[in-house]
């Protein structure tokens, strides 16, 4: 499992290196395929839980893992992110050996995501965090242009912020707990022993630990950086961005942690009314921007902001929606940014107020972003309907009648920019000087297809789903 | 299979079959129509002949609770049910030559199918609910038969027809849910429920919902309406002989059966004021009318008054006389359509004032009129119409001269319009006739049965004993509320033979007068359409000022525009105002984030200060 999952990408990324330049670089995109697809299959078919206990890495390390189903969906939407990430890269990247410095990326990044998702102790926890934001940072200064450069700064800037917040805290809760692993930690915090003031000393780590995550995640009010890094970034480290990076880094170790180490409800409060702001802000601020990316990167926001309040209801429908919501939101946003991708390299542009009736001569990619867009807007029987209407139960099951009340009003403002979007975009006359425009060609069609199928197949046998994959989640939480 | 289920299924399937093999040929549909019309006769005989049942069977386990597919032979439905499938079976014949180069005639011909098997279902069933979803039913083939009249304004009179008759029919339904709720069954046979309070509001209401069907006023507009925009055979078929049929089965069933309607009741005088009211305006706008098909329509309004008012004299005469007058009224009705569509066809149009002597040319249609025409104004002693009426006339005199007077005045005016219009069509000089012929054979079939149907109802059951009468209508009321009297013997009252023949008398020297006035028949009666205050009714009248329907739709209209304002005003709302709120709220936002790393840092250093003092104080 870690060998594979970790070790192998890690070994890959190594031998493209050594390897001459030419194979190196058709390898790098076949090796990244390969990976990321039998990840993908792997996790689908593996017995679950899955464990550790052969696997060649434990020789050494003696790093035991035990898997939920929860690790399942991240790495199920890890691959899935990922693969797609590859076949935009290749799309759309024209300078082979940036296409090289790029996939080698990709593959740290996933292993950086991976290892996230690992973790059994705070310190790794914290490696793989700024593996994965390292690799971040060069990725969106890939095309070195200004706006690259200054995108990757502002994210350079918060985590570095974060990783100070996140840092100390992993000093004082050793400094209190004498262990980072999470089961001592957790022993350690829910024992009972701690005195007043350590106590409060422990909540002080706690406030700054999930301050750190929320940065890593681009909560408002801490996502300055976000809307900046998605839409100056090559679009294919937006789809990696907006799909799964702020998800793994951010919302899933915050929900790890605060379900299974820290074991702390105090911090319910502060995610229902931080998720609720950030899906009005992430709504409203989405529905006046112009340029395709930045509006997908502020419903981003909007999105996660709903992953959050459902783990901020601390009920467990809330909370099963609230994952459910995140893998649908790797999908749906995953595929709004393929097509944006597609819009960009067939058009040139991603000015909203230069395009118009793509739908025409891009017929695949406008009915794929339809169906995010209404996936997005929680219409029925798509698969975001599901998620949304699990966590509005879960919200209003456990007391929180006005936030419900909110994340269903704010869907609509979610449908009325989408609905713009696809007006301006796909639909209406055809805008001038687009009239040579073609559909993409496959190797955007492959990712676009798969998560359009994704979408479809997820909204129609969700009964069958939430008795069969979501109800065991249970277990987990 | 059970008869009775075979009856409704039998029609129904012969339509599918129809509209499948016969697609878009008439003339085939035509004879498919013959075939299965013959069958439903055959079957409506089987059942007819049967014993008539005391208790509903239930041939499919369908539903639970109230709505179940009950039916029962009862010795009045099985009457409706033959008289029904004798008419479908001579207009399916009269249809095949009418429709045979009409390029949506198979259409009809499936409606024609489909409407035999809904109107079995009707007659047949026993559950209030399965009665409801026939009579639906019918209204929905309805407004497709009107359609299909292809003129200009069918969709429109079909749309008024379905608007009224939906409207009718709600108030039924409502009727239904109370009469269900107050009786706690909804199996016709065993609904009892007294006339006070909510009894009396669910009689209303099924009352409603029978004389609708019936064609009576306020209900009637439609009615003259499809005269001009119908196919023919939808007339003869629907306000000639099937509404009539349904209509005051209904009516007796409800006021017979499930209330026990009695003299001393308001709803007896309810149905005769409806009644009255109903003879003598409808015939009064009859009376004027200067197309054939037209005139005919408002007597099919006019004759169900007479029906009404017998029912609700609530005496045993009347209500007899009632009935038999609507199996009267349906034979020379139909006929007297027949004839219209005969002229229709043959000589392209049956506006007055463009045909006339068409009794030379058509003599078979024409005595077929002669009959037919007698028989509804009454002639005395040999027509059916007469001897139906007298006992109407004998209801309504035991319950107030008012009505007899009113009954009376319909029948001068009756049989004065139809001296005008036989007058008129066939024996005018007027308009180019040269070309017509008489019409085919299979056509005048049918008109010529019923004429000599009239007569047999007529004369021959005067020396026969009134065969329907001791067989179905007295069975109706029952030995108990007939009190002895027997109607299947005919008796004689002066007073009321002497009224009629004054009033036919006094009709023949109208006609006479005006025809010396003005030298042509079709002016007969011109003198009574410009008297003085007359005319200017007339006119409102023709204008339809009175027509309830209008009425609705001025009332309708009204409504749409308060509804139109409330929703420009929500609109405003919507796209203004929640627009405004939004778009400022979003450029607010948007100014907010102005790109410098420095507001982002102090955002977030404000929110790590927040997050941890939440967390550690546990408020936020």
């Amino acid at each position: 499992m870690i060998t594979f999952f970790i070790a192998l990408p890690l070994l890959v990324v190594l031998i493209l290196n050594l390897l001459p330049r030419k194979q190196a670089d058709a390898l790098s995109f076949w090796c990244g395929m390969a990976l990321t697809v039998v990840s993908g299959i792997y996790v689908l078919m593996a017995p679950r839980p899955m464990t550790s206990d052969f696997d060649p890495v434990n020789l050494v390390l003696n790093w035991k893992i035990v898997t939920s189903d929860l690790t399942a969906v991240m790495l199920i939407s890890i691959a899935l992110v990922v693969f797609s990430a590859f076949w935009v890269g290749r799309y759309l990247l024209e300078d082979e050996n940036r296409q090289f410095i790029f996939n080698n990326l990709l593959l740290l990044c996933m292993v950086g995501m991976n290892g996230v998702v690992f973790s059994q102790d705070l310190f790794t926890l914290y490696v793989f965090l700024e593996i994965v934001g390292a690799s971040s940072f060069i990725l969106i200064a890939l095309e070195r242009t200004k706006a690259g450069l200054e995108g990757a700064f502002k994210y350079i800037l918060l985590s570095f912020v974060a990783t100070v917040l996140i840092l100390s805290s992993v000093a004082m809760l050793f400094m209190v707990c004498g262990s980072l692993d999470y089961e001592a930690v957790r022993i350690c915090l829910t024992s009972g022993t701690l005195d007043e003031n350590t106590s409060r000393f422990v909540l002080f780590a706690v406030g700054l630990f999930a301050a750190g995550l929320l940065i890593k995640g681009g909560m408002v009010p801490f996502h300055g950086w976000l809307p900046d890094a998605y839409s100056s970034a090559p679009t294919p480290v937006s789809v990696l961005l907006g799909g799964i990076v702020t998800k793994a880094a951010g919302i899933f170790t915050l929900i790890q942690l605060v379900r299974n180490v820290f074991v702390f409800e105090g911090v319910s409060p502060v995610l229902l009314v931080i998720g609720t702001v950030s899906i009005a802000v992430g709504a409203f601020a989405a529905m006046g921007q112009s340029n395709f990316k930045r509006l997908l990167a502020y419903s981003s926001i909007s999105q996660i902001g709903y992953i959050i309040v459902g783990l901020g209801s601390g009920h467990i429908i809330g909370i099963v929606g609230a994952i459910l919501h995140l893998f649908n939101h790797s999908v749906f946003k995953t595929l709004l940014f393929v097509n944006a991708a597609a819009v960009e390299k067939q058009s040139g542009t991603v000015e909203m107020d230069k395009l118009g009736g793509l739908s025409n001569k891009m017929p695949v990619t406008g009915f794929a972003s339809v169906l995010g867009f209404l996936s997005a807007a929680g219409i029925p029987p798509l698969s975001g309907f599901w998620s949304k209407v699990l966590i509005v139960v879960g919200l209003w099951k456990a007391g929180a009648p006005m936030a419900a009340i909110i994340a269903i009003l704010l869907s609509l403002i979610t449908l009325a920019y989408f609905l713009s979007v696809q007006r301006k975009v796909f639909f209406g006359k055809l805008a001038s000087g687009l009239e040579g425009v073609k559909e993409a060609d496959f190797r955007v069609l492959v990712p676009t297809i798969l998560l359009v199928l994704i979408t479809l197949v997820i909204g129609l046998t969700f009964p069958w789903l939430f008795d069969t994959f979501l109800v065991p989640l249970e277990s987990f939480l | 299979m059970n008869m009775m289920l075979l009856a409704i299924v039998l029609p129904i399937a012969a339509a599918i079959v129809v509209a499948l093999v016969a697609f878009r040929k008439s003339a085939l549909a035509g004879y498919f129509a013959v075939i299965a019309s013959i069958a439903n006769l055959y079957l409506a005989y089987q059942i007819y002949m049967t014993e008539a049942s005391t208790s509903p069977v239930v041939p499919l386990e369908w539903a639970g609770w109230v709505f179940e597919f009950a039916l029962r032979n009862y010795q009045f439905s099985s009457f409706i049910l033959i008289a029904t499938a004798m008419f479908g079976f001579l207009l399916s014949l009269y249809n095949t030559a009418f429709l045979k180069d009409k390029c949506n005639g198979w259409l009809f011909h499936v409606y024609f199918l489909l409407t035999l098997g809904f109107v079995n279902g009707a007659v047949l069933a026993d559950n209030l609910l399965l009665l409801l979803f026939f009579w639906e039913g019918l209204l929905a083939l309805m407004f497709g038969m009107i359609y299909l009249g292809g003129t200009q304004n069918s969709f429109r009179t079909a749309t008024k027809t379905m608007i009224i008759g939906g409207v009718a029919d709600l108030c039924m339904m409502f009727g239904i849910g109370l009469t269900v709720y107050l009786a706690e069954t909804a199996s016709m046979s065993e609904i009892k429920v007294a006339m006070e309070g909510l009894g009396s509001l669910a009689f209303v209401l099924l009352v409603i919902g029978a004389v609708a069907k019936a064609g009576s006023m306020p209900f009637h507009t439609w009615i003259p309406d499809a005269a001009s925009d119908a196919p023919l055979p939808f007339m003869s078929f629907f306000p000639g002989a099937l509404e009539k049929l349904l209509g005051i089965y209904l009516l007796t069933r409800i006021s017979l059966d499930f209330f026990e309607l009695n003299a001393a009741s308001w709803g007896s005088t309810m149905l005769m004021i409806i009644g009255a009211c109903t003879i003598v305006l409808a015939v009064a706008m009859a009376l004027i009318q200067k197309d054939y098909k037209k005139l005919l329509s408002y007597h099919a309004i006019s004759q169900v008054g007479y029906m009404v008012l017998g029912i609700g004299t609530c005496t045993p005469v009347g209500i007899v006389g009632g009935l038999f007058h609507m199996i009267n009224n349906t034979l020379y009705k139909c006929c007297l359509f027949l004839t219209g569509g005969a002229i229709e066809r043959q000589a392209g149009t049956t506006n007055l004032k463009k045909i006339g002597g068409l009794g030379y040319k058509m003599p078979i249609t024409f005595l077929t009129f002669i009959i037919a025409a007698a028989s509804i104004s009454g002639f005395p002693f040999l027509t059916n119409g007469f001897f139906s009426k007298e006992m109407v006339y004998d209801g309504a005199l035991q319950r107030g001269y008012i009505f007899w007077f009113a009954a009376v005045i319909g029948s001068v005016m009756t049989a004065a319009s139809f001296l005008k219009l036989g007058h008129a069509a066939y024996l005018d000089k007027r308009g180019d006739v040269s070309n017509v012929k008489e019409a085919p054979m299979l056509m005048l079939l049918p008109g010529v049965v019923l004429a000599a149907l009239c007569l047999v109802f007529g004369i021959g059951n005067f020396f026969t004993g009134f065969l329907p009468i001791g067989e179905f209508f007295q069975p109706v009321l029952g030995a108990e509320r007939l009190g002895g009297h027997d109607f299947t013997v005919f008796h004689a009252n002066w007073f009321l033979i002497g009224g009629s023949i004054v009033a036919l008398l006094l009709a023949i020297i109208n006609h006479f007068a005006g025809y010396k006035k003005t030298g042509s028949g079709i002016g007969a009666v011109d003198h009574v359409h410009y008297a003085p205050v007359l005319h200017q009714m007339y006119d409102a009248a023709e204008k339809r000022y009175f027509d309830p329907y209008e009425w609705a739709r001025c009332v309708g209209r009204a409504v749409a525009y308060i509804g139109w304002g409330i929703d420009r005003g929500i609109d405003f709302f919507y796209n203004r105002i929640v627009t405004f709120a939004a778009n400022g709220i979003s450029a607010a936002i948007r100014a907010m984030h102005n790109g410098s790393h420095v507001t982002y840092l102090a955002w977030s250093i404000a929110g790590i200060l927040l997050v941890i003092i939440a967390c550690m104080t546990g408020r936020l």
